[in-house]
């Protein structure tokens, strides 16, 4: 018996749960199986058309239906927000389709399906993460050709990198890629990260959340099990290193977040909030307060200290 | 709506049934077979009843109803083929079952058989490493005991398991296998009610 | 003050009411019905069919309804939509050779057996704006019937005429008709691809997109002149044969266009020099499909017969990867979503870099005494 769920608009058939079929789901489920063993290795599977744009995170979503169960809670973040247009919209397909509790708590999904960020807080063994992939090939942009890409990670050949890396230092004294920033995945394979900030990329290593990544539109899956050793590619003399700010969230008083830059006016007047909305309203929560914050007069002293 | 199984020549009578919700109980059997995967070693219980075919048990029988289909072989071991099992494989999952072992995405075995048929398994080549068989291996009992030691992705520090009755030429093949990475084969034990997996990166030292 | 921005979902609802009422328009115009589109619109209708992979008219009617009229949007649409239809067999090749022509002309023979069959075309029409259509004054007309009947196995120009004389590359049908073909929809595509998934990929292949390559084709962006053999188009049956039956059975017919075109091929050390071919292949009336189509088939065949890849045509790989409209537009579309938490590092790394740049600049200034450079304008 399958259990199907009445599609919205009226009048048209019934989808299966969470919208795929039972067979597109094993056959993504297959992938996902040889994906976690064979870690940051793209799995090439037959990704089928979803009523949602190639681009928009087909692959993610793929992943998420063919991971989730009617018991599952999910969370879904764009940007590290819960409330941008994309979240929303891929939030209530599942809850259409598969009928699943949502949250925008991190620490209350099981699975949280990300486009760009990982959350701030820490990742439990009981959750999953899903990212959106647009480009799964990290040697995309220096090969364009899948033959041949594909033909350097069997080879285990990745001198090009190396070497496109270095001609950032000496061009500019330093690596000038910001995200998407590659790893090398249990001293094997170079993977793509997806588009997070390099600021995310030591949270990937050794988690204990299980990271799946669906990238639609080139139909393919990778993933990293849990307690998986990542590493961003650096060189001695130059060792990687994250994105460190200045300024604190305007409103939470955070230093350990990434922050996003918000426009006040065009003065160049511009404040910094976390990009991760549920930690920032967490902390807030908790009594922590920023500079900007609204019961905070503009300028005065940064109440949140007294907090911390 | 409802996708029909695949018709065979079974009479409908003698079959035992498959699962009784498809999309949750296939969800739930998916779901612990990817945790198993993903920590191999770590032993997770069977989260639905099934009954299991003559030649198979529980879930090994589960395993094969929420993976496979007409799009995976399988391949069973001599002490497997029965006429039930073959009958609930094709009625429930649709899926060619082949009589040579290379052929095989699934290989179903039961630990006390000649296991000299692994090295037959496809592992994959080094373009394409998921072009590889899992090896779906019945066992008595799984448990935490430490005879093996196991480490690599997925395992935090080291992490011990048991398998009644897993002979020394496993351990030799399973070396050899873990070298092939990224080729390789991915084992799954399964017990009448529970699983837990060697993925191709876990390097298993024997105690 | 800063206010974080909230009511996605009510931001979203609110914009699909918007989007509603602009599909409909001026409620004092009547509402197009879906029949209408299928029947006046029925090219239309057979693009969204072929390029959405799913064959049922009143479905590309009313995704073109639901579109505004946009035909990659309805493509999409059906596309989404066959994704959820479960299988339930796959059919027997389908027989073009015996094909209920409406159409079937060569551009190789001035007469052939069989004859040349004008039927619907646009072909001669001088492009006049007619304005009778505009003001409702369409006149009902017949077309008369012609004064024989079409011949009923219609001879193929390639097959059954100039292979007569072996002057063209045979190519022989597989001996076993129920052997697997590759389909790009159940298989992840692997290159090198072989022709039955090129040909699938261009066949489902956006159409601007073949045609542009098609026409590039004939612009010295790859060596392989063609002229058209044949372009016919009709109504075929498509069959099944269900393991329980034992049988074929008939469930339907449908309308296709198929191009053949021969190319000059000089020959090499092994082989003579002969005639070589492309092949198109669309669901409905749609030549210029078929037509574009069978030049990039011809085009991509340069490995097999050894010719030097000089246009993107001839780039299998190239042509597979970009030919698909809904991929293409999901992608180029989706740089209108956020990307703040990107673009913050490569904020953060331009004014980095140009602070670097602008402390050396000082620095050496300083060292040299040079002068501003403002100062030398």
């Amino acid at each position: 018996m399958e259990q199907t769920v009445k599609n919205p608009a009226d009048g048209a058939p019934d989808y299966n749960f969470a919208y795929l079929d039972e067979q597109t789901k094993r056959m993504i489920r297959r992938a996902l199986l040889k994906a976690v063993a064979i870690p940051g290795y793209q799995v090439p599977f037959a990704g089928r058309e979803m009523p949602m744009p190639y681009g928009w995170g087909t692959g993610g979503v793929q992943v998420t239906a063919a991971v989730i169960g009617p018991n599952d809670t999910l969370k879904v973040i764009d940007q590290g927000a819960d409330d941008t247009t994309n979240a929303v919209s891929i939030r209530q397909f599942f809850a259409k389709t598969a009928q699943v509790a949502t949250t925008e708590k991190t620490a209350e999904a099981s699975i949280i399906q990300t486009r760009h960020r990982i959350p701030e807080k820490e990742l439990r063994e009981d959750q999953v993460l899903v990212y959106q992939v647009p480009i799964p090939e990290p040697l995309r942009f220096l090969v364009p050709r899948e033959t041949e890409t594909r033909k350097m990670h069997a080879l285990e050949e990745y001198g090009l990198m190396h070497v496109k890396l270095y001609e950032d230092i000496s061009r500019h004294g330093h690596i000038a890629t910001t995200y998407a920033y590659p790893v090398m995945v249990d001293d094997r394979y170079v993977m793509d990260p997806s588009p997070t900030p390099k600021f995310d990329n030591p949270k990937m290593n050794n988690m204990a959340a299980l990271q799946l990544f669906g990238a639609g539109r080139e139909k393919r899956i990778y993933a990293l099990p849990p307690y998986t050793k990542v590493k961003s590619l650096d060189f001695e003399d130059h060792p990687f290193e994250v994105q460190t700010w200045e300024d604190k969230c305007g409103m939470c008083g955070a230093r350990d977040s990434y922050l996003d830059e918000v426009i006040l006016d065009d003065q160049g007047n511009r404040m910094f909030v976390c990009s991760d909305t549920d930690y920032c309203a967490e902390r807030q929560e908790a009594g922590h307060r920023g500079p900007q914050h609204h019961d905070q007069p503009l300028g005065s002293a940064d109440r949140g200290k007294a907090a911390e | 709506m409802t996708p029909q199984p695949q018709s065979t020549s079974a009479q409908t009578s003698d079959l035992l049934p498959g699962f009784d919700h498809t999309a949750f109980d296939s969800n739930a059997v998916f779901r612990a077979l990817l945790d198993a995967m993903s920590r191999p070693g770590r032993i997770y219980d069977l989260p639905v009843a099934v009954s299991a075919p003559d030649g198979l048990n529980k879930a090994a029988t589960a395993t094969l109803l929420a993976m496979a289909d007409m799009d995976t072989t399988i391949w069973l071991s001599p002490s497997c083929v029965t006429k039930a099992a073959g009958d609930h494989l094709k009625f429930h999952c649709g899926c060619p079952i082949s009589t040579d072992v290379k052929q095989a995405d699934f290989a179903i075995a039961r630990i006390s058989d000649d296991l000299s048929f692994v090295t037959d398994l496809a592992i994959g080549n080094a373009e394409y490493p998921d072009q590889s068989a899992t090896l779906i291996l019945m066992v008595d009992e799984i448990s935490d005991q430490p005879s093996m030691t196991l480490k690599g992705p997925g395992i935090k520090d080291t992490h011990s398991l048991a398998v009644k009755g897993l002979p020394e030429s496993f351990h030799a093949w399973r070396a050899e296998n873990h070298h092939l990475f990224p080729c390789g084969v991915d084992v799954i034990f399964a017990s009448e009610t529970q699983i837990a997996a060697l993925s191709r990166t876990t390097r298993i030292e024997v105690n | 003050m800063y206010v974080a921005v909230k009511g996605g979902e009510r931001a979203i609802n609110n914009a699909h009411k918007l989007l509603a009422e602009q599909r409909r328009g001026d409620t004092d115009i009547a509402e197009i019905e879906t029949d209408q589109i299928e029947q006046q619109l029925s090219l239309s209708v057979t693009r969204v069919m072929a390029e959405g992979s799913l064959y049922d008219r009143d479905l590309a009617a009313l995704a073109i309804k639901q579109a505004r009229g946009d035909l990659i949007e309805a493509i999409f649409l059906m596309r989404a939509y066959r994704t959820t239809l479960p299988r339930f067999a796959f059919s027997k090749p389908i027989k073009t050779a015996e094909m209920d022509v409406s159409r079937r002309i060569s551009a190789t023979f001035k007469d052939l057996p069989g004859g040349q069959i004008l039927g619907p075309t646009f072909d001669y029409t001088h492009r006049l704006l007619d304005f009778t259509l505009m003001a409702n004054g369409e006149a009902p007309t017949e077309a008369p019937s012609g004064a024989q009947p079409v011949d009923e196995n219609m001879p193929r120009v390639l097959d059954d005429i100039l292979n007569y004389e072996g002057l063209i590359q045979d190519e022989p049908v597989p001996v076993d008709e129920n052997a697997p073909v590759a389909d790009l929809t159940r298989e992840p595509v692997k290159f090198p691809a072989g022709r039955d998934l090129r040909l699938q990929n261009l066949s489902r292949g956006d159409e601007g997109f073949v045609l542009a390559l098609g026409y590039s084709t004939q612009r010295g962006y790859a060596n392989s002149h063609a002229f058209v053999g044949e372009i016919r188009y009709g109504t075929v049956s498509v069959e099944i044969e269900p393991e329980e039956l034992g049988f074929a059975i008939d469930i339907g017919d449908i309308e296709l266009t198929e191009c053949e075109t021969v190319n000059k091929f000089k020959g090499s050390k092994t082989k003579l020099p002969q005639f070589t071919r492309g092949y198109g292949l669309v669901f409905g009336q749609n030549e210029r499909k078929a037509i574009s189509m069978a030049l990039v088939d011809r085009a991509m065949r340069a490995n097999e017969m050894g010719e030097q890849i000089m246009g993107p045509a001839q780039d299998s790989e190239f042509v597979m990867e970009h030919s698909d409209n809904v991929q293409s537009t999901g992608f180029v579309e989706h740089i209108k979503l956020p990307h703040y938490v990107d673009f913050q590092g490569e904020l953060e790394l331009v004014r980095r870099m140009r602070a670097e740049v602008e402390e050396r600049l000082a620095k050496s200034d300083a060292e040299n005494g040079t002068s501003q450079p403002e100062a030398a304008e």
